[in-house]
């Protein structure tokens, strides 16, 4: 493969504490060299590309650990090609999908269609996430041995949270083997009781059934002390509320091996979105949009270091599914083409995090947990770039989006700091 | 500074008809406000007061198209509705029942859960103004079939209705609508968030009663929870400046009330004393099941409305109910049945109501009456 010279973009990467503007050269699928800027063509490999990155940021590909590509079984929402589009077109070089799909990914046989299917038609690197337990029923253990062999990089029964605190701890115990992470959906499911949205003010307002902080962080608690028993390696999705991320916080002060995630819609929506949008469907998600109290808390823990990673929990839904009574409406939203802009505009432009740190949450955080040998523009590593023009200013429109659903509560947002390029395996993918 | 969601009014008409300026610098009515400033992109999205502080005016035609809910209503909509209402009572006390007001207008009873009284009586009310009714419930319709809201909605809309009434059990379901029709969309009950024209109807009776709401101290018993009829009322009365009690068991009382203007209870003697207003909620025995309260009899022990716990209130006190009531539960029939129920009163008043908000919402004009 020719070379690929990115050139003159600022290079941001924590993993080598790289934040200089340099020519990143790319040869067969590889970071070949890092090179001063302006260094001319001397010593190129014949044939090598220019990618003219000025004024861009480069970073290592970020990793979105937590998507829903829906296939099997869910392709009038999302199929593993529409998906991997959307993730490059949102500036992401890897996706793990989760595996609630129709069967559960809780076998071989299920693994190993996707990783086939994301060979034959994704555009970005795909790495599977197995189910804890047959069927995601929260019973008896998959075949989590298996799933690991034909590529799966964690456990979850995402969509719900694991069973009980005895399958957890079993769980956790036997992920050792593996050494992979145990990503829970932290959700008491007695206490959330059918709500649809967040419990106060807002649900009292609009009548609708709410569901309490206290769901996530009596989950959050659970876990981390099963964590603590089994010495497991713990990852909480969606990280939602104050109280929750100030246990994580506190348990990893105690040596805990926990890390956790957050949504860009957490951290920038709150439950007032609900009524300020007359019960749009596209402001329901699970963990549903909280409080502005827990939303400033999250962004701390952005600051703090005790968020790990931000993930979008991309979950598409046919607008059939999602045109309906809110009651009715499936949880979840779109994420993939708007995680990137959303931080950028939120929290990196205005200075809230440095954009170190944002690549840090983006990329290098997310790999390292996934235990992926990604998250790095060190020589030798693999060329999975993103590219981001941070004074680029677009408007989200759905109608061009590419993932097949549309079901975003941030259509006709005007955000500034966009991806404009990314690349998998020295390859041009968006 | 002090927002208001835009939550429940619905789009506004394009100009408010021959406004004319009136008694100002009535103070400003307390409503549940929003925090200001929280949230994202989407708090931008906030409904222009309909009248700034100190500004209230008097006026003859509604702002909005369709009737969602009571909040987001000014007062001076909600004495608007009232004062309209008082002129369409007087033709329910006519021999020919009738008049010519909506002659010609279609309007759609779209009733997606069981109601008697609240069907009736919109059926009755426009039946009054010489609407041509359409009912259309859940049994019997394609909805049974499978078919969602925004079919049945769009289905509805090929017809031209002028107005869509609509109950349903969904929080929110009116508001969908009202996205989707170009119909005036009138909210019959929501779930558990609205009934704007029981809360109207209520606030009818207890000013024909008081003549007036302003200082009234209301107390509000029940399954605050689970009650459209609550919300409404609440929202109401703390626009018009009535004083909200609101009693319940703790598990039955939504979170932050208090937030949205009431004070909070769990104790009815409290609640009850020196009371002007009693309403009581009904409660449904579905609740019972869900853990709220260990049984019928031990909810009427501690939340039941007695003839012994009347005496706390005012000596002129007034007993309501929107029904269906559960005698023996969260009502005995000696006050159900007593001197200060006005039960029967509202229902009377709810044709009236109901003429007013479908005569306003149709463009008509106070004064405008046709006899």
């Amino acid at each position: 493969m020719a070379g690929l010279l990115v050139k003159g973009g600022r290079v941001i990467d924590p993993a080598t504490k790289t934040d200089a503007v340099m020519d990143l050269l790319i040869v067969d699928g590889r970071i070949a060299e890092r090179r001063p800027a302006g260094e001319g063509k001397a010593g190129l490999p014949a044939g090598t590309k220019v990618l003219d990155a000025r004024s861009r940021w480069v970073c290592p590909g970020f990793v979105d650990m937590h998507v829903h590509l829906r296939e099997p079984g869910g392709e009038h929402k999302e199929t593993i090609e529409s998906g991997t589009r959307a993730a490059a077109a949102g500036g992401f070089t890897s996706v793990a999908c989760m595996p609630n799909t129709d069967p559960w990914n809780d076998s071989l046989s299920v693994t190993e269609y996707i990783v086939a299917e994301a060979r034959r038609r994704g555009v970005v690197n795909v790495f599977p996430v197995g189910c804890v337990s047959k069927g995601g029923r929260g019973e008896e253990l998959a075949e989590i041995g298996d799933m690991v062999r034909s590529g799966a990089v964690a456990v979850s029964d995402d969509g719900r949270p694991v069973g009980n605190s005895y399958l957890l701890r079993m769980a956790m115990e036997y992920t050792k083997i593996f050494g992979i992470p145990l990503i829970d959906h932290c959700e008491d499911t007695m206490l959330s009781a059918q709500g649809v949205m967040n419990e106060g003010y807002y649900s009292t307002i609009l009548g609708l059934k709410g569901i309490p902080k206290t769901a996530e962080e009596v989950a959050v608690g659970t876990d981390l002390a099963v964590a603590g028993l089994t010495g497991g390696k713990l990852h909480i999705a969606h990280l939602s509320t104050r109280g929750g991320l100030d246990k994580v916080r506190q348990a990893r002060r105690d040596g805990l091996q926990v890390t956790c995630e957050v949504t860009p819609h957490h951290l920038v929506l709150t439950d007032r979105a609900v009524a300020d949008s007359d019960f749009d469907a596209n402001t329901k998600m699970n963990p549903p949009l909280r409080g502005e109290e827990d939303r400033l808390a999250l962004i701390e823990g952005l600051r703090d270091g005790t968020i790990d990673a931000i993930a979008s929990d991309h979950a598409p839904h046919h607008q059939d599914e999602k045109l309906v009574e809110f009651d009715e409406a499936p949880f979840g939203i779109t994420g993939l083409e708007t995680s990137v802009a959303l931080v950028m505009d939120r929290f990196v432009r205005p200075g809230v995090v440095t954009p170190a740190r944002f690549v840090e949450l983006m990329s290098r955080n997310p790999a390292r947990i996934l235990g992926l040998a990604k998250g790095t523009l060190a020589a030798g590593a693999d060329a999975d770039v993103t590219i981001i023009d941070p004074d680029a200013e677009r408007t989200v429109d759905v109608t061009r989006l590419l993932s097949k659903s549309r079901n975003t509560p941030f259509n006709g947002w005007t955000l500034r700091g966009w991806p404009v390029a990314t690349i998998v395996g020295g390859r041009l993918v968006h | 500074m002090q927002e208001e969601t835009r939550l429940h009014a619905g789009g506004r008409k394009g100009a408010a008809a021959g406004a004319r300026s009136g008694p100002a610098a009535r103070p400003a009515a307390r409503r549940p406000v929003a925090d200001a400033g929280e949230g994202g992109q989407a708090s931008a999205r906030i409904d222009p007061k309909v009248a700034g502080p100190g500004t209230e005016r008097s006026i003859v035609a509604l702002k909005h198209r369709h009737l969602l809910g009571i909040l987001g209503l000014a007062a001076e909509e909600i004495t608007l509705i009232l004062d309209t209402a008082r002129s369409f009572a007087e033709v329910s006390t006519r021999t020919i029942k009738k008049v010519p007001t909506l002659r010609g207008k279609t309007i759609v009873n779209f009733f997606m859960e069981p109601s008697t009284r609240t069907r009736s009586s919109f059926e009755i009310a426009e039946k009054r103004l010489s609407a041509d009714t359409l009912n259309f419930s859940l049994s019997g319709s394609s909805v049974t079939k499978g078919e969602t809201l925004l079919d049945t909605a769009r289905n509805l809309e090929a017809m031209a209705p002028d107005m869509i009434v609509i109950r349903h059990k969904a929080s929110g379901a009116p508001h969908f609508l009202a996205r989707h029709c170009r119909s005036n969309i009138i909210n019959a009950g929501d779930g558990w968030h609205e009934h704007p024209t029981q809360a109207l109807l209520d606030a009818f009776t207890i000013r024909e009663k008081k003549g007036r709401l302003k200082g009234l101290r209301v107390a509000i018993v029940g399954d605050l929870m689970h009650s459209r009829v609550l919300r409404s009322n609440l929202f109401l009365l703390e626009t018009m400046g009535a004083d909200v009690v609101a009693c319940a068991p703790p598990t039955l009382t939504p979170v932050e009330l208090s937030r949205l203007g009431a004070q909070v209870t769990f104790r009815i003697d409290e609640a009850l004393e020196g009371a002007d207003v009693v309403m009581m909620l009904r409660i449904q025995r579905e609740r019972q099941k869900g853990g709220a309260f260990p049984t019928a009899r031990e909810y009427y022990n501690l939340y039941g409305l007695t003839a012994e716990r009347v005496k706390r209130a005012r000596p002129d006190v007034i007993i309501m109910h929107p029904g269906p009531m559960n005698r023996g539960v969260e009502i005995d029939s000696a006050v159900a049945d007593g001197p200060y129920s006005v039960i029967l009163e509202q229902v009377t008043n709810g044709v009236a109501v109901r003429m007013a908000v479908l005569y306003l919402l149709a463009g008509g004009t106070l004064g405008g009456i046709a006899g």
